[in-house]
């Protein structure tokens, strides 16, 4: 096995560092509300790391290219699941407007669950109003 | 020749131990092939209790629930404990690395491993049948399956179980495919049954663990009430139908895949001659695994999914017609102007072609959405599914179990017996499953115990010829194995049909304990008919 | 090691040579990473689905996840993966303790993201934000959200099946250190470790995508 390729011990340590520094940028980036793009830009953040994993901690970028493509396939294969399950669920409400959402909007069971706290506490019915819309605090 | 005949995989070594914890692949597909027969037994006999109970309109035999027990019980055994693991896990894993030249699979310990895994997942099953068995279909659909008081827990856990057996076979044939040939054998010269297998491991791979994550979620929601799939709970249960048949689609191609790779060997054999468009063969085998994964919403054309879905899935379905028909026109072409002789292999071949094609070409008519809400869920999906599975996959595993009979066991049985067999099954089985079509274009609804006497007729001739085709099979099996008799020990040299793949040119029948005495060379390609002769040989 | 005619006692009789025996136990490592990703894909699905379904609620539960464990748990992993393949570099080279001591640190790190998760866990059990029908939180935050016990399913079992390949991997990640320690791994084989490594970085790689879709957006 002398043959095997063997990755300097920097490029391991740039790789970790940029991984850090990513995984920074998505959470100072969740502070901020972009509206939809929120969703693209933490998947997007997300691949790149994913990447940076399976090209250099993976040695997919040295390796048989054998086992790269056996790693798309399966992401592949992931984006064929997605896609078609969604061009069920996300079209339903086409011609019969009534279905587009699961039928049940809220579960019975929520009716006899009490108001609680943050600390999951029952609270008196008045104590707590339920209308605080403070989604931007974490 | 005296000594090789001792040296041989099924006596050497001994004792019982020897065969529990063997890694040779040919003894893992011997005792895959033993569990398989049991369960096509189990299920048989399911499936004639089913038939008896429908000879005649009233709940004569058994009640409405020991019905729903009984169909349920018998598509979860014959799909998960006998089709799915019975070609790959007993022709494929016994022959395999023989056509490859290869010693053994790549990875010994995890092909027996394998199973055990698909004995434990058997154990479940069983446990499911003493406990009082399971009433929801073998689809398992929810919203049914999350509330029904039967033992759904243990069956799905079973099917979970037996995904990883399934998963590890694939694993395994893969990188054996890939790593394992012998110099020279290059993939366009690779015998079509291990492309078959090949593109069968693909689908195993990649679908089986969809199904396994969909087991866990429908046992959580029955255990937890998750809410992903019970309506009740803001779930959608068609969901559970997109994960089902995600796996379950594919998996009818996990079904048929190899079983046209038997096919594809078994007709240039016994036509004595070059097949006709390998690259084809071999090419329709990838495009019809993947084609699989794009179309499982036909399975679900009256659920309540999009239209916009519906009318991408019809139109894709269609695609799966034309890779099929690529193979089948091939192998008529193989046959033409060839030397055919009728074996009782070859029989099976042609049965595949009849009933295959019909069967092929039901599943066009039920492709069509406005058809399919018709038929939908009645017995002319019953009599397709039957055509392809039964009429398609269990007759190829019979005519390869005939075909390679002699090499892995070193005994041939009787041809004019297994001859007559095959009739009655080709017989027997169009018997029964032809009046289903006409059953369901009628309006025959599937899953039920009883049904309005203006169905009897036909109802009544199915349960008779289903009886022909059970006893067929039935001796057919029982012909192979009365040919194990001591007295009847072919000469390891034997190559009956003149095939000339490695497994028949190369070693031994039964073949030696490590496959070859020596590395195997390649001398020619699996199917050059048109360059080499080789004879016929049949030696006691 | 082509160039090498003699049979070490790690070659398998089925193979030719330590090459082929290497290449085929990777690609059929990687077929089995195909089969992790189309195992956690089926909960992407249902993720996807559902947050088509419900995007408020969506947004509002994962406002109850605790992000600053969140991210503790993604430096952990992170590290742990650097000192994963820090092993397999170091056995490469012939350092043998480096190897080992860079295993034992995975191990440890493994413990601990298993440490933070099960005090998130207790977090979420006292106050009720349970899977399925043991949801009992109705904080004011969630209240007037439709079924976030469907968010709660689905966080728990993505984030159990990955805790489950932790702790798988803790398992493997020992036995290496066992081999390690006794001399079964060296330069000259290292195959196990290698494969393990391959799945550990996987098990980081799935949590490089949990963390921002629970507890982020």
């Amino acid at each position: 096995m002398s043959e095997h390729h063997i990755t300097p011990l920097k490029t391991y340590l740039v790789i970790a560092g940029a991984l850090f520094c990513l995984t920074a940028i998505t959470v100072w980036v969740s502070y901020f509300d972009f509206g939809s793009l929120n969703i693209i830009i933490a998947m997007g953040v997300a691949t790149f790391k994913a990447t940076l994993v399976a090209l250099f901690f993976m040695h997919l970028l040295w390796d048989d290219k054998k086992n790269l493509t056996m790693f798309i396939m399966s992401l592949m294969f992931l984006g064929i699941f997605i896609t078609i399950t969604l061009l069920d669920t996300g079209f339903r409400g086409g011609v019969n407007p009534e279905v587009e959402y699961p039928i049940n909007k809220r579960a019975a069971f929520y009716d006899s669950l009490p108001l609680t706290d943050t600390h999951g506490n029952p609270v008196d019915e008045h104590g707590t109003d339920s209308h605080e819309g403070d989604e931007d605090h974490h | 020749m005296a000594e090789n005949q001792k040296q041989n995989y099924l006596t050497h070594p001994k004792g019982i131990m020897s065969w529990l914890l063997t890694l040779d692949h040919k003894r893992i597909g011997l005792m895959y092939l033993f569990g398989g027969i049991i369960f096509f037994f189990l299920g048989g006999v399911l499936a004639l209790g089913m038939r008896l109970e429908l000879a005649a309109p009233g709940n004569d035999f058994m009640s409405n629930e020991t019905y729903n027990n009984v169909y349920t019980l018998h598509g979860a055994i014959m799909i998960f404990l006998f089709i799915i693991p019975a070609i790959p896990g007993a022709l494929g894993n016994m022959l395999l690395p023989l056509m490859l030249g290869a010693k053994d699979v790549a990875f010994p310990r995890l092909n027996l491993a394998s199973f055990y895994i698909y004995t434990l997942g058997a154990l479940f099953v069983v446990y499911t049948i003493i406990a009082g068995g399971v009433d929801t279909g073998w689809t398992f659909y929810t919203p049914y399956s999350t509330t029904s008081t039967s033992n759904v827990i243990p069956m799905t856990m079973g099917i979970f179980i037996i995904g990883f057996s399934s998963i590890l076979t694939g694993l395994n044939f893969i990188a054996t495919i890939h790593k394992m040939r012998i110099p020279g054998l290059t993939w366009y010269k690779l015998p079509l049954f291990v492309w078959a297998l090949y593109g069968t491991s693909l689908v195993q791979i990649t679908a089986t663990p969809v199904i396994a994550i969909t087991m866990v979620l429908l046992i959580l929601e029955r255990l937890l009430g998750i809410g992903i799939f019970d309506p009740a709970l803001g779930g959608d249960p068609v969901l559970y139908q997109h994960f089902f048949w995600f796996y379950s689609h594919p998996a009818v191609y996990i079904m048929i895949l190899p079983a046209f790779g038997i096919i594809s060997e078994i007709i240039p054999v016994h036509s004595r001659k070059k097949i006709w468009g390998y690259k084809f063969i071999a090419f329709s085998t990838l495009s019809i695994a993947f084609i699989g994964f794009l179309v499982w919403g036909h399975h679900m054309f009256t659920s309540g999914q999009s239209v916009f879905s519906q009318i991408v899935f019809s139109f894709i379905t269609y695609f799966v017609g034309i890779p099929t028909g690529v193979k089948i026109f091939s192998w008529i072409l193989t046959m033409y102007k060839g030397q055919v002789s009728f074996t009782p292999p070859m029989l099976y071949a042609l049965s595949f072609l009849f009933l295959f094609t019909i069967g092929g070409l039901t599943g066009i008519f039920l492709g069509a959405v406005a058809l399919d809400i018709h038929l939908h869920d009645t017995y002319f999906v019953v009599a397709h599914f039957h055509y392809v599975m039964q009429g398609g996959t269990i007759i190829a595993f019979l005519g390869g179990l005939h075909h390679w009979w002699p090499k892995t066991m070193g005994a041939m049985y009787n041809q004019t017996v297994a001859s007559i067999c095959c009739l009655g099954v080709f017989l027997g089985f169009n018997g029964t499953f032809f009046p289903q079509f006409l059953l369901g274009l009628r309006g025959m609804p599937r899953r039920y115990a009883t049904y309005d006497p203006q169905y009897a007729e036909l109802h009544n001739y199915s349960s008779f010829w289903s009886g022909i085709l059970g006893l067929s099979i039935f001796i057919a099996i029982m012909n192979l194995l009365w040919s194990l008799r001591k007295s009847n020990k072919l000469d390891p040299g034997t190559n009956p049909w003149g095939a000339m793949t490695l497994e028949w040119t190369h070693t031994s029948s039964p073949p030696h304990p490590h496959n070859f005495e020596e590395e195997p060379v390649l001398e020619h390609g699996p199917y050059d008919y048109d360059k080499v002769i080789v004879e016929p040989t049949f030696k006691k | 090691m082509s160039h090498d005619n003699s049979s070490p006692d790690f070659l398998q009789h089925h193979f030719h040579d330590v090459d082929q025996q290497y290449e085929t136990a990777k690609l059929g490592m990687w077929a089995f990473i195909l089969t992790e990703v189309l195992t956690f894909g089926g909960l992407f699905v249902a993720y996807v689905v559902y947050r088509s379904w419900y995007p408020e609620m969506f947004v509002g539960a994962n406002l109850l996840l605790d992000v600053n464990k969140g991210l503790l748990n993604t430096i952990v992993l992170i590290t742990s993966s650097l000192t994963m393949v820090l092993a397999v570099w170091a056995i490469q080279q012939k350092k043998q303790k480096l190897s080992l001591f860079m295993l034992i640190a995975t191990f440890l790190f493994a413990f601990m993201f298993l440490g933070i998760k099960y005090l998130e866990y207790s977090h979420k059990f006292e106050v009720g934000q349970l899977p399925g029908e043991y949801y009992s939180y109705m904080g004011p935050e969630i209240a007037h959200l439709n079924n976030p016990h469907i968010f709660f399913s689905i966080y728990f079992i993505m984030t159990g099946l990955h805790g489950l390949h932790v702790a798988i991997g803790m398992g493997l990640i020992a036995w290496l250190i066992y081999a390690t320690a006794k001399g079964n791994l060296h330069s000259k084989y290292y195959t196990p470790m290698e494969m393990i490594g391959i799945f550990w970085h996987l098990v980081d790689l799935i949590w490089i995508y949990l963390f921002p879709l629970f507890y982020l957006i």
